[in-house]
């Protein structure tokens, strides 16, 4: 029953939103609703015993093998609570940081929260399909309606590129779902106990891996995210970077690891040597970019590089990292582009120009940007560190020399990470008219803080929830015939 | 137990309270309170430490703290080890630490900042007792981190200067350069032990056979995160920038504790090391090469923070060096003796810059051993100290190391003993130019406070008898030192000196001989007359290419940065706006193209599309026939 | 009924295959030449009892009367086609005074 809730409290709450329309109150309603989520979510991760759950299981369609199933395992669960603990922030950004019409974005952003929850709980292919599409929705109107410059061609350009993908993921899981034994059934553990042909398995992983791709993004189908996150208002980004692009990377656990796992395996190579040159390429350019988010944006792109990289390298080391580091950027993400937005609104502009010296004018907001610089460039004892140096170790157990480009990532991140903040915070001051951080921001950013430097000393919170289904998972494929 | 335990968390726990008291109090708190509570707090720890090191067993104790990452197979605990390595960085960390902390009680205090400073100075101690105290690689990487972090700081502090955050930024990076070796190592030990204990990673790795691959992988990664630290060719760059920041940070950060940590580190793996004969090599020729070239540079430097910090390299590669023949333990006890002078120095360098209001040029200075009396003869001991004149600590030391030296290998020998004569010149220039002559400056010198020079004396003292600690036996002593920390639990490998009492004679004999003859030379050159240096373009190329630090900067600045930058430039102007996003916007372009071609065919004509639909029946009519 | 069958299987089934060749192509050809609306439309029914016949025929020669059903549908439809075919004419020929399909070509594009 709780799985439910937790899609209907955002999905209600946004219903009530529209109709009542109560613009003096509709951030409070909203807060309140992720705060009743993100409850939940706890009251879920509390009696958590370690065995994967299943909440509702109600037929729909039999024919096409769809079924009504909610339930999450310990990855799952992982993926809640990353939702369920930033989305208040991301409502929280609102109240500094306004867009438009409150009824309307809080309701939006409320929507795909509701769809984001559904993602993760779906436990039947074509209800995750669903649920993956829906997401999309509310993030198109609040693109189109309070994004930047040039709105109209970015979201539409978005939205038919990640569209694409999801057709081929669509026609990928009605394939695999007629091969299921009658009567079909698209539930995650019957795919998972398909031994689908190897040639198959070939093809099989690129139309889904692509829908994944262009989710996160990895390079080469990335064109469409430095773009719309510089675009997109900023409670729009932090959705897209901070959750949305992690449905990519749990797409992956729970399609191409569980339904095409020797496909998988074939093509880890490829996949990551795209990744880590993803990866690398986009921490480059993210030296240079003359925008501060745009910046952010690469460096996001350049930490779901590793990621991806990480987690094809098929040990407990690389998938427990990224499953683990995908919390952690979230709350990077959210952070950095709160602080983006925040000193962009008091300057006017996104533009490294227009910033510099603010440390003299806001010095307890400089000392708040560099504890996020400290976890954006993954010093121990932040919540990056574990994840990284999980990952590393992915990569080392893989290939000697993967493990090598990978490293190379605390280099560059360092050079970008620490330019930026001298570009903005350092050096003489400029005059410019800025205020210091105010208790809103610091009632902001210092929870977010907090999680990031206890989560980076006691991980094991988070790596207790993915120990066993990593255990699992790379059990279920080594007794492969 | 309990009590060691306890005892063993309060020593970094003290500076990390320091921290957090200044921290949120740095609004409300004088600087003189700010001051004493960050150093109360690095004394409270010292004194902590120094109870632990007097009641130590000669045993190795594990304070296990809590799990901290465990995944699968992989568990490392936060625990700390203490044993004879760890306890003696412990006193030296926490000891010249308090002195230091003193000192910029007096040095710090007019700056507005001064509690964040002290935040900050006290967050360094609490990473560099991590570093020290971690019984597994990866809580070291903790502090080793977190120093890197603090020194980027410090070296920034005064923020508003674009040359001093370029400075932070570069120590920063180079420092991360290294860690790529160090995390690569890491994961490459943990591969292959399947943990990181120290305890445990020594006992595998000691039974492997000698040369084996991964153990000089290994030590080489792990030797490229120490020259990363600890400024060794080629990573050395960002030290002598790192001065920007303010001088008591110089002194406990970048010349008597953070850039001894790989010193430490080796130490600390002293056992792979062993078995690595290759990397022992390597360490000890990139230990000399360093020694000379930071020796070479600090000879025309007009900055006086800039010749310590040559100096520093250099004498830092005097430690590689010993480190490399496997003389660890007076590579250690080098370490503690330049901790000594060499804080002494640049504390003296700072109380006659404050002297000076500002003035770090030595053109700009002289005659100031009337006016500053206490610095002066402070800085003379420490002097004396680092030309290695006997019986000075540094004598001792340097010694030593020159000893194994010549028994590994006479060519390194006689270039650290040139480099040595090098340090002399260069040395005794900067304390002619300072001290002696007249004033050539427009300030008006005074002596600095109590406060500054007390930690002076006490750093004095100790650079004179500090040699007292490992006196050789030569010279009737028992090498304490040496022997305290063998007992260390990964056991620091000893080599007895094999050389003769006549050749130990000797070789003392040589180096101090020629070294009071550069001296003799340097105040023939700079007391009798004062010969100053001009700029670097009007010298003559050799001594123009050594006074621009062999053009090192300029060297990686076309190697590294500027190709950077190019490659990041245009990655993102061809990559992405001329390739990637064109792509995309291509797809859509391509699609409305061929919609706008196709639309054409809709033209109106309803026999014309009676007509279509009669050739697509027929052209289906004949497919049927012939596909069956 | 039987005689009816009897009847026309009478003639063999080659000329009802050549004759509703002949009349469908005399449709196709008059359809797809013609420009006078009432015109296509005969030529349209043309078209569709060429199949009408062919349907009855087959039905008789394979006893089936199952294509006869068949034939009893499609008089149906081409008489609601027709319908609504025969009332665009008048609306045309009111609106545009013409009878010339290629008239009306504006829907395109």
């Amino acid at each position: 029953m709780e799985v439910l809730a937790l899609i209907l409290i955002p999905f209600l709450a946004g219903l009530l939103l529209l109709i009542a329309r109560p613009a003096a109150m509709a951030r409070g309603i909203a807060l309140v609703s992720t705060l009743l989520s993100l409850a939940v979510v706890f009251w879920l991760w509390y009696t958590w015993t370690g065995v994967a759950v299943t909440g509702i299981s109600h037929d729909w369609v039999p024919a096409w093998g769809m079924r009504f199933v909610l339930g999450y395992g310990g990855i799952g669960l992982l993926m809640l609570i990353l939702t369920g603990v930033l989305f208040p922030f991301i409502i929280g950004t609102g109240y500094k940081q306004p867009v438009g019409d409150p009824v309307l974005v809080n309701a939006l952003l409320l929507f795909c929260q509701s769809a984001l929850f559904g993602v993760f709980l779906a436990q039947n292919a074509f209800l995750f399909y669903i649920f993956f599409e829906l997401t999309l929705l509310p993030i198109f109107f609040l693109l189109l309606k309070w994004g930047g410059e040039h709105k109209r061609a970015i979201t539409v350009r978005f939205f038919l590129y990640t569209l694409l993908g999801g057709l081929a993921l669509l026609f990928s899981i009605a394939y695999v779902t007629l091969q299921t034994p009658l009567p079909h059934s698209a539930d995650f553990s019957v795919l998972a106990a398909l031994h689908l042909p190897m040639h198959v398995q070939m093809w099989l992983f690129w139309t889904m891996f692509l829908a994944f791709a262009i989710k996160m993004p990895i390079f080469p189908f990335h064109s469409w995210q430095p773009e719309t996150y510089t675009m997109a208002p900023t409670q729009g980004t932090m959705v897209l970077s901070a959750v949305m692009g992690k449905m990519g990377l749990y797409g992956i656990v729970v399609f191409l690891f569980a339904i095409v796992p020797e496909g998988a395996q074939y093509w880890s190579s490829w996949v990551i040597g795209l990744s880590l040159f993803g990866a690398l390429y986009a921490a480059v350019i993210a030296f240079r970019q003359n925008d501060f988010k745009r910046m952010v944006a690469y460096s996001s792109m350049s930490h779901f590089g590793l990621m991806c990289a990480a987690l094809f390298t098929w040990n407990a080391y690389g998938i427990s990292g990224t499953m683990y580091q995908t919390f952690a950027h979230g709350v990077l993400m959210v952070c950095l582009f709160y602080i983006v937005g925040a000193v962009s609104q008091r300057t006017g502009s996104n533009d490294f120009a227009s910033m510099g010296g603010l440390k003299t004018k806001m010095p307890r907001f400089a000392l708040l940007f560099m504890f996020v610089v400290g976890n954006a460039i993954a010093l121990p004892l932040t919540q990056s560190f574990p994840g990284e140096w999980l990952m590393y170790n992915g990569l080392w157990q893989w290939n000697n020399w993967t493990a090598f480009a990978g490293v190379l990532l605390i280099v560059l991140g360092a050079i970008y990470m620490l330019y930026a903040y001298q570009r903005v915070m350092l050096g003489p001051d400029r005059n410019i008219a800025v205020t210091d951080a105010d208790d809103e921001e610091h009632t902001f950013l210092v929870p977010l803080i907090l999680i990031f430097m206890l989560v980076g000393l006691f991980p094991n919170v988070i790596l207790h929830l993915v120990d066993g289904p990593v255990q699992h998972l790379l059990n279920s494929f080594t007794s492969l015939p | 137990m309990v009590k060691l335990d306890l005892l063993a968390i309060l020593v970094p726990a003290l500076p990390l309270l320091g921290v957090f008291i200044t921290g949120f109090g740095r609004r409300k708190l004088s600087a003189y309170a700010a001051g004493g509570i960050a150093t109360a707090m690095v004394a409270l720890s010292f004194i902590a430490s120094l109870i632990l090191f007097l009641g130590h067993d000669g045993q190795t104790h594990i304070v296990h703290l809590f799990s901290w990452i465990h995944v699968g197979a992989m568990d490392i605990p936060f625990a700390f080890q203490i044993d004879a390595l760890s306890l003696w960085m412990m006193l030296v960390v926490t000891g010249i630490g308090t002195l230091i902390h003193l000192y910029s009680i007096g040095y710090m205090h007019d700056d507005p900042r001064v509690a964040t400073f002290f935040a900050q100075l006290n967050l360094f101690s609490f990473s560099m007792l991590l570093l020290v105290m971690g019984a597994n690689f990866l809580v070291t990487f903790i502090g080793w981190e977190g120093v890197g972090m603090c020194s980027y700081l410090l070296i920034g502090f005064w923020y508003t200067t674009p040359a001093f955050n370029y400075a932070g930024r570069k120590a920063f990076v180079m420092n991360r350069i290294g860690d790529v070796g160090m995390l690569l190592a890491m994961a490459l030990m943990f591969y292959q032990f399947g943990t990181l204990n120290y305890v445990d990673v020594m006992q595998q790795g000691g039974l492997m056979a000698s040369g084996n691959p991964l153990i000089v992988t290994a030590t080489l990664l792990l030797f490229l995160g120490a020259t990363g630290k600890s400024a060794q060719l080629p990573l050395l760059t960002w030290l002598p920038d790192a001065m920007a920041g303010p001088t008591p940070v110089s002194a406990l950060i970048h010349a008597a504790t953070m850039v001894t940590a790989g010193v430490f580190l080796v130490v600390r793996s002293s056992v792979l090391y062993e078995l690595a004969p290759y990397t022992q090599d390597i360490v000890l020729w990139v230990g000399v090469a360093t020694a000379l070239f930071g020796a070479t540079v600090g000879l025309f430097q007009n900055d006086i923070k800039k010749v310590l910090a040559y100096s520093t390299v250099s004498q830092l590669g005097y430690m590689f060096a010993a480190l490399g023949t496997g003389d660890y333990g007076n590579g250690m006890f080098h370490v503690t003796t330049h901790a000594f002078f060499k804080a002494l120095l640049f504390l003296a360098a700072g109380s006659v810059i404050h002297a000076l209001g500002g003035e770090q040029d030595i053109r700009k200075m002289g005659g100031l051993k009337g006016v500053t009396k206490t610095t002066y003869v402070t800085f003379l001991i420490a002097t004396l100290a680092i030309c290695g004149i006997p019986p000075l600590s540094g004598f001792f030391s340097k010694d030593g190391i020159l000893a194994s030296t010549f028994a590994a290998n006479p060519v390194a020998y006689a270039v650290l003993v040139f480099a040595a004569m090098l340090t002399a010149f260069y040395m005794f220039r900067l304390l002619f130019l300072t001290f002696f002559g007249t004033y050539r400056g427009t300030a008006h010198p005074h002596e600095s406070p109590k406060v500054m020079t007390v930690p002076l004396v006490v750093l004095a003292i100790l650079s004179a008898i500090g040699g007292l600690l490992n006196i050789p036996h030569i010279f009737g002593g028992h090498s304490w030192l040496n022997t305290f920390l063998a007992s260390a639990a990964d056991g620091i490998g000893m080599h007895p000196l094999e050389l003769s009492a006549g050749t130990e004679w000797t070789l003392m004999a040589i180096s101090t001989a020629l070294v009071l003859l550069t001296i003799w030379y340097a105040w023939s050159l700079f007391c009798k007359k004062t010969t100053l240096d001009g700029e670097p373009a009007d010298m003559p190329f050799l001594k123009r290419l050594i006074a621009k630090r062999w053009m090192l900067d300029e060297l990686y600045a076309w190697l590294f940065e500027k190709p950077f930058g190019w490659i990041s430039k245009h990655f993102f102007s061809i990559g992405e706006e001329k390739i990637a996003v064109p792509l995309t916007a291509g797809t859509g372009k391509a699609t409305l193209g061929f919609g706008e071609w196709l639309r054409k065919v809709q033209t109106g004509n309803s026999s014309f599309y009676l007509f279509a639909m009669m050739v697509g029946v027929v052209v289906l009519l004949i497919l049927t026939y012939f596909s069956a | 009924m039987e005689h009816v069958m009897t009847a026309i299987r009478v003639v063999p089934l080659d000329s009802y295959l050549v004759l509703s060749f002949l009349l469908f192509s005399i449709g196709m050809v008059g359809a797809l030449v013609r420009r006078n609306v009432i015109i296509v439309i005969m030529c349209l029914e043309l078209m569709l009892n060429s199949v009408n016949l062919l349907l009855v025929a087959f039905s008789a020669y394979h006893s089936d009367p199952g294509a006869q059903i068949m034939v009893f549908f499609i008089m149906l439809v081409a008489a609601a086609e027709v319908t609504v075919g025969l009332s665009i004419l008048v609306l045309m020929k009111r609106n545009t005074d013409s009878v010339d399909m290629n008239i009306l070509n504006r829907l395109k594009w």
